[in-house]
């Protein structure tokens, strides 16, 4: 099938006018997203579909952060397929109770009346704007039953799991780094990555729970995901140099997580080491480790140890900001300890 | 009894004073000393107070008017049910409409008394709907019905919960029933309903089958959520009831939700969000009726003022005579209805209906009514005198609908007991039904929190 270029931006784009060209039930509503002239919300991502299907189903809203995830609920709860978006992750505190209360409890209390179709997406990740425009948010939904987690590294898996995540009849909430984007002048981040991808043009997906192996190792298993996947990769290549072959997973769904992958890959190193960019206390890398110490004790070699930020909120300053984030030759350095070589 | 509000002299040297705007509304609640009208006089602008407490009956004179010391201006009620034959305001109608009321703000005060409706304004205009006939005697004695058959339903639920057979919590509804069912009785089949965690009588009056209520609230695997919703969560989508909720305001921006879904599926339901007076002051009340607002989504904001949140009269929570006017802080017609009469509910719940039907946007409709239990199981109520209790329980919406098929609609007592002992057997044999059902399987627990989720992944210690 044909293939073009990608960032993950217009991956994530592709995906919702795919979408919406092919189920009228699909609909969007956020901030800024489709205001003529704007900027297709916080990261370029609604840019031009508004054009393309109009202000009714591009639905600007009013900074109403519990109202944006509430009527998502509603509307989804009467057979809409809606995706709606927060500026920022950090917003979505302001909203805590339409997405726990709500759109992960309806299914459940209605015992399968109703079901919350709705994709919420939060763009997270630290970058120099400080602690409330930067959260990693992820492990207060992975530890939220009735939620779905995807949380992508790349273009490719942008686009397959956003379109599984818009087909699934349960809510799922939808990471995306900013560093990660791709956006472009003004919209560029600073510090990012920008990761570009060939992508299939037509539409695709991956199933919702699936990880990927994104290099294959043997002397230890290292668990990321998003912009942490990209900083372990970096640290497997100086590894290899070393003679010491990591085994890279990209834990690109949390919730549900392919527990059976993970504990297969352990069956062949031995070892894990986790690396987050969200708080270590409670992070989605306290209940991976802990489910494989239970799960796969017999096959561990050594603790399980995790690379996450501290238990401080993000801070601003570049030199602050570095110290947080977890880095590629601080990986490097706890897999030799583990290894011991 | 109607009191006259007259101008008073306001210290002017007794010329006339022209009206600029009124700051209440027909229908409404004032205080002694709640402001009525702001005046201009040769030396100033003032407002003048209301000289007693009572219930705005109707405004004589509107903004612009050149009113003379002694005159009239309006007329208050010292009842509600005085009010009930008071004029209705006119809804309006269109978005140009509205448009012309932001610029305009003082001059559509004063068209809200009937005796000013602007010559032109259409019966679509008014409260009651443009096709409301009379009411057919078959409509008011399934209202009828259906009021007792919660109230029964309800007062059962008590006896029981007073020999402690009540498994769960209790928030119950006496007092209300007419609310719940004069707005359903506006609704279709397929519009939707959004409640709280107070919603038998929603539930019951949208059609839900109280046999499954009564099993849901023992817990029993008959249950409307086989055991997994419980007294405040009652679903049943087949007559359109959405999950009723128990966080305060959450389903206001829902039902907007449900509202745009339905534009955009374009259908012509309506969604409609039952909340109390505690609610309105709730962030997720103020986001979800300015983003319905704004988007213009057919949806009704039912506020059934009991005057309590749990506990707290409504006078601890709120500043403003009524709530209805809040909604000229979204740009929307807001209303304070008598909510103990069913006819009164049910007409305006019409209007606002077919308001949003026909595209025109949400409405608030505020229903002053009173909760005659304690707020949820094991609340006496000690907050709350006797005679005011007993105040509010004179007005009973039940007996004043009875009245009213007897005096006006040509039914006999023996038709009225007949639907009473109904009701009374249904109630009973449902609650034998809930009392008799088996309870849901352990496993159920684990049931229904994903539509899927792969079962390889299952992976428990
Ligand atoms: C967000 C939230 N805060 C507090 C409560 C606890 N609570 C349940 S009902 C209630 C009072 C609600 O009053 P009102 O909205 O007037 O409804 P009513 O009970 O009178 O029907 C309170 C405080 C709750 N359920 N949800
Ligand atoms: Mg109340």
């Amino acid at each position: 099938m044909p293939s073009r270029e990608m960032t993950m931006a217009e991956a994530l784009r592709d995906a919702m006018r795919l979408a919406m060209r092919e189920d009228p039930r699909v609909f969007l509503l956020g901030e800024d997203i489709g205001i003529p002239g704007g900027f297709g919300g916080g990261f370029t991502v609604t840019l031009g579909l508004s054009e393309e299907f109009g202000h009714e189903r591009v639905m600007d809203t009013p900074i109403s952060e519990i109202a944006i995830v509430g009527a998502a609920v509603g509307a989804a709860m009467v057979g809409m397929r809606p995706i709606a978006e927060m500026q920022y992750g950090d917003f979505v505190f302001c909203a805590m109770d339409q997405v726990v209360n709500q759109a992960a409890k309806m299914r459940y209390m209605s015992n399968g009346q109703v079901s919350v179709p709705m994709v919420l997406r939060l763009p997270v990740g630290a970058t120099r704007r400080g602690a409330q425009h930067a959260q990693s948010t992820e492990a207060y939904f992975m530890h939220t039953p009735g939620l779905k987690v995807v949380c992508p590294s790349n273009p490719y898996d942008a686009k397959g799991l956003l379109l599984a995540a818009i087909w699934d009849d349960d809510p799922v909430v939808f990471l995306e780094h900013k560093l990660l984007y791709g956006g472009k002048g003004g919209r560029k981040e600073k510090t990012s990555l920008d990761p570009v991808a060939l992508v299939p043009e037509e539409a695709y997906t991956l199933p919702l729970g699936s990880l990927a192996i994104r290099r294959e190792g043997t002397d230890i298993t290292v668990l990321a995901n998003m912009l942490m996947v990209h900083r372990a990769m970096q640290a497997a290549a100086e590894l290899a140099q070393a003679g010491i072959s990591a085994e890279v997973i990209d834990v690109r769904c949390l919730a549900p997580l392919d527990w059976d992958m993970l504990i297969a890959s352990v069956r062949k190193t031995n070892r894990v080491l986790i690396v987050e960019e969200d708080n270590l206390t409670g992070g989605w890398g306290a209940e991976v480790a802990a489910r494989l110490g239970e799960l796969a004790f017999d096959h561990l070699d050594a603790p399980i140890r995790r690379i996450a930020a501290p238990d401080v909120p993000v801070p601003t300053a570049p030199a602050l900001e570095n110290a947080y984030l977890p880095h590629a030759e601080r990986i490097t350095e706890v897999v030799r300890e583990m290894v011991g070589r | 009894m109607i009191f006259d509000v007259v101008m008073p002299a306001l210290g002017a040297t007794g010329g006339d004073v022209t009206i600029q705007e009124w700051l209440v509304q027909p229908g409404q609640r004032v205080e002694a000393g709640t402001p009525l009208v702001v005046v201009e006089t040769d030396k100033a602008t003032v407002e003048v107070e209301a000289f007693r407490a009572g219930y705005v009956r109707e405004l004589l004179a509107k903004p612009g008017d050149a009113v003379s010391i002694g005159a009239v201006v309006a007329r208050l009620t010292d009842s509600m049910e005085a009010l009930t034959e008071t004029p209705v305001a006119p809804l309006p109608s269109t978005r140009s409409t509205r448009e012309h009321e932001s610029t305009e703000v003082k001059a559509s005060a004063g068209k809200l008394g009937v005796s000013k409706l602007p010559a032109k304004a259409s019966a679509s205009n008014r409260l009651i709907p443009d096709d409301a006939t009379e009411i057919s005697a078959d409509l008011l004695l399934s209202m009828f019905r259906q009021m007792v058959l919660i109230r029964r339903f309800e007062d059962h639920l008590y006896q029981l919960f007073l020999q402690g057979l009540v498994p769960g919590t209790l928030h119950q509804s006496q007092g209300q029933e007419a609310i719940a069912v004069g707005v359903c009785a506006a609704l279709r089949r397929d519009d939707v309903i959004f409640s709280t965690h107070r919603p038998v009588a929603h539930v019951i009056a949208k059609g839900g089958s109280v046999n499954a209520i009564a099993a849901e609230l023992w817990g029993k695997a008959t249950g409307c959520a086989r055991g997994k919703g419980g007294q405040m969560h009652l679903t049943d989508v087949a007559v359109g009831v959405m999950p009723t909720n128990a966080i305060v305001g959450a389903n206001v921006p829902i039902a907007t939700g449900a509202a745009l879904g339905f534009r955009l599926m374009g259908t012509d339901r309506v969604a409609v969000s039952f909340f109390g007076d505690g609610a309105v002051n709730t962030g997720a009340m103020h986001e979800g009726v300015n983003l319905a607002a704004v988007k213009d989504a057919p949806v009704i904001f039912v506020c059934e003022n009991n005057q309590y949140a749990a506990s707290t009269h409504i006078s601890h929570n709120l500043r403003i005579a009524t709530i209805a006017e809040r909604a000229k802080a979204y740009g929307i017609p807001g209303f304070t209805v008598d909510g103990m009469d069913v006819v009164a509910v049910y007409e305006s719940a019409r209007a606002a209906v077919a308001r949003a039907r026909r595209g025109e946007g949400p409405t608030l409709l505020e229903y002053t009514c009173y909760r005659y239990m304690g707020h949820s199981r094991g609340d006496p109520g000690n907050y709350r005198s006797k005679q005011e209790m007993a105040e509010w329980r004179s007005r009973d919406p039940i007996p004043k609908c009875r009245a009213l098929l007897l005096n006006d609609f040509g039914q006999d007592e023996r038709t009225l007991d007949e639907i009473e002992a109904e009701c009374q057997a249904e109630v009973e044999a449902a609650v034998a039904f809930a009392m008799s059902s088996h309870e849901p399987a352990p496993e159920e627990a684990l049931r229904n929190a994903y539509t899927t989720w792969p079962e390889v992944f299952y992976a428990q210690p």
